[in-house]
């Protein structure tokens, strides 16, 4: 299968610059997989495929490195990402009502995806802001101190951004 | 120059202290290499001499006086001074708290499991284990799926030592596996659509450790401890890798690598391991033909030999697959009828590969051709042969002989068809049917090369011992080396029949190239024809 994607010249612009700052084009793969992430919106087979031709890795050796990576972006994520942390301090402030919240509203559980596409719900380790227990991460934006009416503001908005994105 | 030699040429040696006895061993050394010599063998699962160290699967460990922890024997070198314990208390809990943690996830599937029975996570839990799990959880489920067009993977089984996805970086060059997830949701995978498909991924089923890896070739076939093993030699091309025939009620299922490090290492190519296949394919002959008729065996051996008694000069063509044993006796065959002559075919060239790792799949398919030019002289395929199809065609012979040999070959070309029909009387030797019998007199079924019991002689120049994967006694027809010693026997020009090794001993005799070598003395590595086995025996083996 022929790739018909490729960076575009901002984002190769950047990947040479990358390719600068590490002693081996392979040390420089975390990185540009951020750059195709960013460029391309997630990773999916074309797109590891891309990264591992541009770079010269092995494709399995860039299929291992992000799949053993949880802050990738995988294929088949929903346009939103919403990573519920469920480590102690939140767990103990009530990360599991959180959960079960969006669940309610959204019909998904943890490692689903809405059939619209538009957001993924998953449980994650630690965040690291456990002051402002319970806290989840959307897309790569932290909402803190969520109370039940947070959440169901916050799905309220992203639905918005989502359906109104689609129509615009 | 290596770590070890020294300026004056010797190897520099290093005292160390294995279970509290005083060691000498060659600096640079891994702890388990040289506690090997000493006859201490540690386990391990990840570690495998072809492949880089990876040091992942900590089962190797022991007791060290440089170190409060224990260390991993395959990655950690001798030193002056060092203190090893392999079987301290620290070592014996270090390697079974290691093999807990190897069964938390693995299934209890051993009876299901084609692994079993040569499985090292099986011999090491048995040896090392804890006889219990103390793991109440659920075990985790990992994917089973095709890899390729040849292998699958049992993903629960996989304890992920990455012995498979070194060998698709490091050896065959390919890089198709690699580890997807991580943690205990780790296993071995491919790249989407990209299956792993290399000329050598059947290597990575024999090296998995585990039931993981599996070969659909042999998937379900038999167990392993029931099989009947024969060291020989794959056929398939002029390298000449070492294999292992395993056979079960005396059919085929598996050829597996044999190790030898001068000439296949550790490996073989997927089209000899697979290539047993080709014996038991429906264009194989196992039944004898006098003008089309099927006849007995034993009344084979006799049309054979009346229709030679009869003959004039003979002409021979022979094959490169044939032993130096049966060449041997085609040579005292074609000097009884004066005026005989001998010319050989050689299969069609392949195609070669080179491996990073060295490995080598040599595009001539000949297993035997050097043999032949030391029996016959070096135009044995060339001006003879040439000369010989010349009289052929021209019916310049009442009679010939062919060996029509090598189960992976497409056989002997159109012009060697159309030679040997335009001679009167045909007897031919042929491994399965195809237009070079038309309009045979007498075909005779020939051995395939890993049926064979001789010796080869490789495109290095190796004398290799290969063995028949037969029992003796059970083969389904007679044999070239038999039946052509009956036909000796019966033509007067021999006085009993002898072993394989036997006939190799008349052949060292009375051929200087052959001169000093016998079977006993080829051992597994076999001997290249120019070195001469230390202290030259005349009388030979007594194989």
């Amino acid at each position: 299968m022929a790739n018909t994607i490729s960076f575009c010249s901002e984002t190769m612009k950047q990947y040479e610059w990358l390719l600068t700052r590490y002693p081996t084009r392979r040390a420089a793969l975390l990185p540009t997989l951020r750059l195709a992430e960013s460029d391309f919106g997630e990773l999916g087979v074309p797109e590891m495929r891309y990264v591992a031709d541009l770079m010269e890795i092995p494709p399995a050796f860039v299929f291992g490195v992000v799949t053993f990576y949880t802050h990738y972006r995988r294929a088949g994520t929903g346009k939103f990402h919403i990573q519920v942390c469920s480590t102690l301090s939140c767990a103990l402030r009530g990360s599991e009502d959180v959960v079960s919240r969006i669940t309610e509203r959204l019909g998904i559980k943890p490692g689903e995806t809405t059939p619209c596409g538009h957001f993924t719900l998953s449980k994650v380790e630690c965040l690291g802001s456990c002051d402002t227990a319970p806290m989840l991460q959307c897309n790569d934006d932290y909402h803190e101190d969520l109370s039940l009416e947070d959440v169901d503001q916050l799905i309220e908005q992203l639905r918005a951004e989502a359906e109104g994105g689609q129509n615009g | 120059m290596a770590e070890n030699q020294t300026n004056d040429g010797t190897v520099a040696m290093t005292s160390w202290q294995l279970n509290g006895q005083e060691v000498e061993n060659p600096t640079g050394m891994t702890i388990m290499e040289a506690a090997k010599e000493h006859g201490i063998e540690i386990p391990c699962f990840c570690y495998h001499p072809g492949l880089s160290i990876a040091g992942n699967c900590r089962i190797c460990m022991v007791e060290s006086n440089r170190s409060r922890k224990p260390v991993i024997s395959c990655s950690e070198k001798i030193a002056d001074g060092l203190e090893i314990e392999t079987e301290s208390e620290l070592a014996v809990s270090s390697r079974n708290s290691v093999m807990e943690f190897q069964l938390i996830n693995h299934p209890l599937d051993c009876p299901v499991c084609d692994k079993a029975g040569e499985c090292t996570l099986q011999d090491h839990s048995y040896e090392h284990g804890p006889d219990r799990s103390r793991f109440v959880e659920d075990k985790n489920i990992r994917h089973t799926k095709e890899l390729g067009p040849n292998i699958s993977i049992w993903g629960n089984r996989c304890i992920v030592c990455t012995r498979c996805i070194r060998f698709c970086d490091e050896i065959s060059g390919t890089s198709e596996l690699c580890i997807v997830e991580r943690g205990d949701r780790s296993v071995v995978d491919v790249f989407p659509e990209i299956p792993i498909d290399n000329q050598l991924a059947g290597n990575t089923v024999d090296i998995c450790p585990v039931g993981a890896l599996i070969s659909h070739d042999f998937k379900y076939e038999a167990r392993v401890w029931n099989m009947d093993r024969k060291d020989s030699v794959c056929g398939g091309c002029s390298r000449g890798c070492n294999v292992e025939v395993e056979t079960l009620d005396g059919f085929v299922k598996r050829l597996m690598p044999r190790e030898n490090l001068e000439v296949n290492d550790w490996w073989m190519c997927d089209e000899g391991r697979y290539g047993w296949r080709h014996l038991y394919a429906d264009d194989r002959l196992s039944q004898a033909t006098r003008d089309g008729t099927a006849l007995a065996d034993d009344s084979a051996t006799a049309a054979l030999e009346q229709l030679l008694s009869e003959s004039g000069p003979v002409a021979f063509l022979i094959d490169p697959f044939l032993t130096c044993e049966e060449m041997h006796l085609v040579q005292g065959l074609a000097a009884s009828r004066p005026g005989s002559s001998v010319g050989g075919w050689l299969p069609e060239d392949g195609i070669a590969a080179n491996f990073p790792s060295g490995f080598k799949i040599s595009a001539a398919k000949y297993p035997n051709r050097a043999g032949a030019e030391h029996i016959f002289g070096d135009q044995v395929f060339g001006n003879d042969a040439t000369e010989l199809q010349k009289a052929l065609v021209s019916s310049d012979f009442n009679t010939v002989v062919a060996f029509c040999g090598g189960h992976l070959s497409s056989g002997p070309g159109e012009s060697w068809a159309k030679a040997l029909s335009s001679t009167p009387t045909s007897i031919i030797f042929s491994v399965k049917s195809g237009p070079w019998l038309e309009g045979a007199s007498l075909v005779l079924p020939a051995t395939a090369p890993i049926e064979k019991d001789g010796t080869w002689i490789n495109e290095d120049g190796r004398l290799q011992r290969t063995r028949s994967c037969w029992n003796p006694g059970t083969e389904p027809f007679s044999v070239e080396l038999v039946r052509l010693q009956t036909l000796q026997n019966a033509l007067g020009i021999r006085g009993r029949s002898l072993s394989a090794a036997g006939i190799f001993r008349e052949l060292a005799a009375n051929n200087d190239s052959f001169a000093g070598h016998n079977h006993s003395d080829l051992g597994s590595p076999g001997l290249l024809l120019s070195e001469r086995p230390a202290g030259i025996a005349m009388d030979g083996g007594s194989e």
